[in-house]
């Protein structure tokens, strides 16, 4: 089930929220930013039938690139009423991001949103190589 | 980086010019409210503001600073116009989040035994919780009507009255919106929020006016012990959330490729020179959204009104609803202050701060020319609110500025651990005080306990002589999302 496979952790920031996620590839961490920014806002994603969403988003490094992704997952949502169930990450680049997004159209009584994001700020974003995978931190401006 | 503190009196501090500072920080607070702003990295985000080109005076902070995101919430900067910047992040993704008051002509406790009725009745009424949509769905012709006319707007279509314009900022309508400069995204998560509350620490609350300070200023604004009042919190909705982020984003990339000619010590700060075409951009989108939430207000306003009337079974004039503010805290401005003894238009940055005019400004409407503006100060739901005037000390010090709340003290995260096990509805209820809640942890997020006490916020604003204290309202019934 999808965000099940989700790995972050809560950051304490007063004013926002804030989180940690970890991934062993970069597709993984860019997969996992995107399914938790959906597990943080909606409580219940059942599983239901598909429809794919293709994204390309670009930035100016990976912590842009992170930001703008998950504007977009958001953009998503609050602007086409569409929930990201799944993610594959068809390409990744320190620039560039081709994912297939599985989603369904949102329905308030299924989905029930609990946490309103207003956007991932760029504040102390982070986005680097780990020992053994990848890292990143982001805050999101509630 | 360390950040510097010499105490000045009993509600100043100097953060002292150091590095690339342009600037000092000065930081409004008391010994006890600075010990817990010295828990969270605010204080070098007021240093951070500092770096910036243009600004004049001081980069400041009001009692209630707490941690947010490049600016501190409770932030004020300004800047020359030649010179200087406007920031996305220095006004905050809730463009226009602010708040108004209304005065009855009710006492509180002729309404007190239908306040559960009362609640459970705008509940229903008003869209409240994340990513709420209203009845309202805009044409794209209307939306930029809306964010061209702001209140009036929605005035026109039967919301409200005239009157209620020359008690909102601005009129509600900020001057040089242009909705082509806006996004079709922007446009697109506009057309269903007009008429929404939202959520998070966005409310509606029934209050009663417990103490008055000032009896003649009290007066004026319509304000007796023992009233009902009824109070708004809210905002711009995805409308403003979109465009902060759409020209954070051009602004930052912008940074990123060398195009601006200095340094940012945090991303989120991105921001463009006010003489850039960007710039001029985005304050004509920003004002679009500031008008678009006074327009919210206004409706929101209407709305209550109307169920006050419905649930109560009483005629308009026996309610006798008065709008006595509407005014902002997240917001930038060009306004005339005082730069080096020498008459200078800057750009006020408002991040979580509310303007707080003195008595004789010539922006104030005639029938507050006398008193000062009045400032509004929710609390958080389970304490008081705050009814302040601008004073003459806000010119001098804080560019016309003021508090704009409690300020938190707990994270989220930290708030839903600390309340586990506890029915915070029913230690409301305990206290007097009927909630209803939307979001499954809005209550333990947002209980008394996460916020600072508010209080002592407004005795730091009023020793400070940026604003005095004219009356406290007391929560009776609160909806949030």
């Amino acid at each position: 089930m999808p965000g099940k496979q989700t790995c972050f952790t809560f950051l304490d920031h007063t004013a926002d929220l804030g989180i940690r996620l970890t991934g062993p590839t970069l597709e993984d961490l860019f997969r996992n930013a995107g399914l938790s920014l959906m597990e943080i806002m909606l409580d219940k994603r059942p599983a239901a039938k598909t429809s794919p969403h293709h994204l390309s988003v670009s930035g100016d490094d990976l912590p842009d690139l992170m930001v703008r992704w998950l504007g977009e997952i958001l953009y998503l949502l609050e602007g086409e009423n569409k929930v990201a169930m799944d993610i594959e990450i068809n390409a990744i680049s320190e620039t560039q991001l081709d994912a297939t997004l599985h989603t369904v159209p949102f329905d308030p009584r299924i989905h029930q949103m609990v946490t309103e994001i207003k956007a991932a700020t760029y504040h102390q974003i982070e986005v680097a190589p780990t020992g053994n995978g990848w890292q990143a931190t982001v805050i999101f401006d509630l | 980086m360390d950040v510097s503190l010499e105490k000045i009196d009993d509600c100043r501090w100097l953060i002292p010019q150091t590095g690339v500072m342009r600037v000092p920080g000065m930081v409004f607070a008391n010994d006890e409210l600075m010990r817990s702003i010295r828990q969270d990295q605010s204080l070098q985000q007021v240093a951070n503001v500092a770096t910036l080109p243009g600004i004049v005076g001081y980069s400041l902070a009001m009692p209630d600073i707490h941690w947010g995101y490049g600016f501190p919430i409770g932030g004020v900067a300004a800047f020359e116009l030649d010179e200087g910047i406007v920031s996305p992040g220095g006004v905050g993704y809730d463009i226009n989040c602010g708040c108004r008051l209304m005065t009855t002509r009710l006492r509180a406790d002729e309404i007190q035994p239908q306040m559960k009725e009362l609640v459970a009745a705008l509940f229903r009424r008003i869209p409240t919780g994340v990513g709420s949509r209203g009845p309202l769905r805009l044409s794209r012709s209307d939306q930029d009507r809306v964010a061209v006319m702001g209140a009036e707007w929605a005035v026109k279509r039967g919301f409200g009255t005239p009157r209620d314009l020359e008690r909102t900022e601005d009129h509600g309508a900020m001057e040089g919106a242009d909705p082509s400069v806006l996004s079709e995204r922007a446009i697109q998560r506009g057309r269903d929020q007009l008429g929404t509350l939202g959520s998070g620490n966005h409310f509606i609350e029934i209050q009663a006016v417990d103490a008055v300070y000032d009896p003649e200023k009290a007066r004026q604004f319509h304000l007796f012990e023992g009233q009902a009042t009824f109070f708004i919190h809210t905002g711009s909705r995805g409308f403003g959330h979109q465009i902060c982020d759409d020209f954070l984003k051009e602004m930052g990339r912008r940074a990123f490729k060398g195009e601006i000619p200095f340094e940012l010590p945090d991303r989120q700060l991105a921001c463009a020179l006010l003489s850039s075409d960007l710039a001029r951009r985005y304050l004509a989108a920003m004002a679009c959204a500031a008008n678009y939430a006074w327009a919210n207000r206004q409706i929101l306003m209407h709305w209550t009104m109307e169920t006050f009337l419905k649930t109560l079974s009483i005629r308009p004039e026996e309610l006798g609803m008065n709008l006595l503010y509407d005014v902002c805290h997240n917001i930038a401005k060009k306004e005339m202050h005082q730069v080096s003894g020498e008459g200078t238009m800057v750009c006020v940055h408002r991040k979580g701060a509310t303007r707080a005019l003195p008595p004789g400004h010539p922006l104030l409407p005639e029938i507050y020319r006398a008193t000062g503006q009045p400032v509004l100060i929710p609390g958080d739901m389970g304490t008081h609110s705050y009814v302040l005037a601008g004073a003459a000390g806000s010119m001098e010090r804080s560019f016309g500025s003021s508090c704009h709340g409690a300020g938190r003290i707990l994270s989220r995260t930290q708030a839903v651990k600390q309340a586990k096990g506890r029915a915070i509805n029913r230690e409301l209820e305990d206290k007097g005080i009927i909630v209803h809640s939307r979001g499954k942890h809005t209550l333990k997020e947002e209980m008394p306990e996460a916020y600072k006490d508010v209080s002592l916020v407004v005795d730091v604003v009023e020793a400070a002589k940026l604003a005095v204290k004219v009356a406290r309202l007391r929560p009776l019934g609160v909806i949030k999302g």
